[in-house]
């Protein structure tokens, strides 16, 4: 009895050690989770706290959709569509699963893979798959569900009109900025605002909860154009013919409203396909209506017999006699085609003749020459204020003695843009005011124009502009068929390294339709053709002829009765009989 | 005052648990709000698309390179001259 009461005791005894040794080492462990919890709670708690943060809450940028670029008549120019940035963390990516990502994306398997192995072991967490997927197939690549593999929105940039507007609407690199053209000087108007926040977002990548908004996102201004992608079209296809046909260097036209100088064409050749830049040539950018200089020859004779007659130094019934074909100044001899004899006004801007204009601007001096030509818009800073745009130049009165005022009047040793060239035209269709030219519907809404001469004296040049295309004139090739019009021939030797070159002509035509009430004024030039035919009156003329006529008829301009007849009109209809 | 201060718990742990209960709803209200906010944000962003497009394409089909070309070769259309444009 005893004997079991003391093994009961000792039994017991080794139970309570057992249990106070259980109950410590819960106690302890308790007290551990208590002094772990505590840890967490305020001494680690920032540390924890960011890295929750950084696991789940995202910052998105929601990229503004870069504005529309159309012509006047609402006709998209430029336009941006979304697109997805497809981009992975190599250091999530297992990259045996990006195989069939590859396929769907048309990409180099080995190139790929190596690019993503190299980059895991540089233990970066961003490179791009594609940029600028087209949404379907992003779609498809996302739905993979391939780990580390991420899709953000974009935008990219397409050009309906292609190479028809290439060099005037310009374009943007691949991060939607703009490079040349109208992208690149309307680019701060054009850009849309970055938008952006921070959300909480769940394992599958959707967003829970919002926390905040810095920036909502805003598309960029849409800019209306003044041109009509009708006519561009219709210069672009004629200017691009007649290039190939004479096989010259380049090309550009302008076309303005002779009314209100708004520009409805700007066409440069050669061209390039924005849309497609893989084999893009570099001076298929040059916008040449704006960034070449040209020297613009006997275009800008009207001018000086419009300052001659302006001063009031000759009417348009005095004459002048160009006998016997030449004149020296200084030391130089310069050349008429023909002899022309004795001059009136009209005839020496029918014939084109340098002797005649020569003798014109000797009487007026190199001031009243200067001048007249600077009133006129020649030598001006920039005419649109584009990036690129070229520098006019001329020659002040101090800079000019005799012979270099001869050479000034007959467009030698001045230089301009066809742009300024076309601008410096509208003062013969407005009564002797030159309009401001605008690209941008939205600009200089009330902008005034510059006074060049007077009304009487527009009118007048009027008269012998049309004169040039008389049977008489050397223009005859710029008739426009069923409407009167008038112009000048030009044809100036190109600067080479030894002086002029005698082999290289620039040939152009300034004009403007219908002659009563110009509503269009054209300037077409060609950079060296080759061949035969190379004067402003042989390659340039016919191209004016075959733009303004059906762009007169685009303009729903009725025809005149008392045109120039066509060679090749049908006879007429006897509707009585019909 | 030792009777005042039971009131007052009770009024401060209703005021909590009130409060906490609106929490709940404001969560679940901004949640309603955002999903919402979402799924219009990727109808806009689809409409988006098509627009743009829709206007590529009708840009494309009513190019004047391609109407030039096929008023020309399968309407066998041709310019006017002068006396048809007058009659």
């Amino acid at each position: 009895m005893n004997a079991s009461s003391i093994t009961e005791q000792s039994e017991h005894r080794v139970a309570r050690w057992r249990f106070a040794l259980v109950l410590v080492a819960f106690a302890l462990l308790i007290l551990a989770v208590v002094v772990q919890l505590v840890r967490l709670h305020t001494l680690d708690q920032p540390f924890l706290f960011e890295q929750g943060e950084k696991r789940t809450v995202r910052h998105e940028v929601q990229p503004g959709v870069r504005g529309l670029i159309t012509d006047r008549h609402g006709r998209p120019l430029a336009v941006s569509t979304p697109v997805v940035n497809l981009w992975v963390n190599p250091r999530q990516v297992n990259v045996d699963e990006l195989l069939p990502i590859a396929q769907d994306l048309s990409l180099n398997w080995s190139s790929l893979r190596s690019s993503v192995l190299r980059n895991q072991q540089q233990r970066r967490a961003f490179m791009y798959l594609q940029r600028q997927v087209e949404p379907s197939i992003a779609k498809q690549v996302l739905a993979r569900g391939v780990t580390g593999v991420y899709g953000d929105e974009d935008f990219r940039r397409f050009y309906p009109a292609g190479e028809i507007t290439a060099q005037t609407i310009g374009v943007v690199n691949i991060d939607g900025v703009g490079q040349e053209g109208v992208e690149l000087a309307y680019n701060q108007h054009l850009t849309g605002q970055q938008g952006s926040r921070r959300v909480v977002k769940d394992l599958y990548g959707n967003v829970v909860r919002q926390l905040d908004v810095t920036q909502i996102a805003q598309a960029g201004g849409d800019l209306i154009l003044t041109l009509d992608l009708r006519l561009q079209y219709l210069v672009y296809r004629e200017l691009k013919a007649a290039v190939q046909q004479h096989k010259a260097k380049a090309g550009s036209a302008v076309l303005l409203d002779a009314r209100n100088g708004d520009i409805l064409a700007l066409v440069s050749q050669p061209s390039y396909n924005p849309n497609n830049r893989a084999q893009l040539q570099p001076q298929a950018m040059r916008n040449r209506a704006i960034a070449d200089l040209i020297e613009p020859g006997s275009t800008i004779k009207p001018f000086t017999v419009a300052a001659a007659l302006d001063e009031g130094i000759v009417q348009v019934s005095s004459t002048v006699d160009t006998r016997p074909g030449h004149i020296r100044v200084r030391n130089k001899t310069i050349r008429d085609i023909g002899n022309y004899g004795v001059l009136d006004m009209t005839g020496v801007v029918q014939k084109s003749s340098n002797v005649g204009v020569i003798k014109l601007a000797h009487q007026l001096g190199a001031d009243g020459m200067w001048a007249f030509l600077a009133k006129a818009g020649v030598g001006e800073t920039n005419v649109l204020g584009f990036p690129g745009e070229a520098i006019g130049r001329l020659p002040y009165p101090a800079q000019m003695d005799d012979l270099r005022l001869a050479t000034v009047s007959y467009g030698y040793g001045l230089s301009m843009t066809p742009l300024q060239l076309a601008q410096a035209y509208t003062s013969f269709s407005q009564k002797g005011c030159r309009m401001p030219v605008r690209l941008v519907l939205q600009d200089y809404p009330n902008a005034r124009c510059t006074p060049v001469m007077s009304a009487d004296t527009a009118q007048q040049l009027l008269a012998m502009l049309e004169t040039v295309l008389s049977n008489q004139g050397t223009g005859r090739r710029a008739r426009v068929e069923g409407y009167r019009a008038g112009g000048k021939t030009g044809t100036s030797h190109k600067v080479g390294a030894q002086g002029y070159d005698k082999s290289a002509y620039v040939a152009m035509f300034a004009g403007l339709a219908p002659i009563d009430d110009p509503e269009l004024i054209l300037v077409v030039i060609v950079d060296e053709p080759q061949g035969q035919e190379y004067y402003g009156g042989e390659v340039a003329a016919p191209i004016f002829s075959r733009i303004m006529q059906q762009a007169l008829r685009m303009r729903q301009i009725m025809p005149e009765g008392n045109a120039h007849k066509s060679p090749f009109s049908v006879p007429a209809v006897d509707r009585e009989a019909a | 005052m030792t009777r005042t201060v039971p009131w007052l718990a009770l009024l401060l742990w209703l005021l909590v648990v009130v409060s906490a209960l609106v929490q709940i709803i404001v969560v679940h209200q901004h949640r309603l709000v955002l999903q919402d906010w979402q799924q219009q944000d990727a109808l806009r962003h689809s409409l988006l698309l098509e627009r743009t497009q829709l206007t590529l394409e009708i840009s494309t089909l009513t190019s004047q390179g391609r109407v030039d070309q096929l008023a020309r070769s399968q309407r066998a259309m041709i310019d006017p001259n002068d006396i048809q444009v007058l009659y």
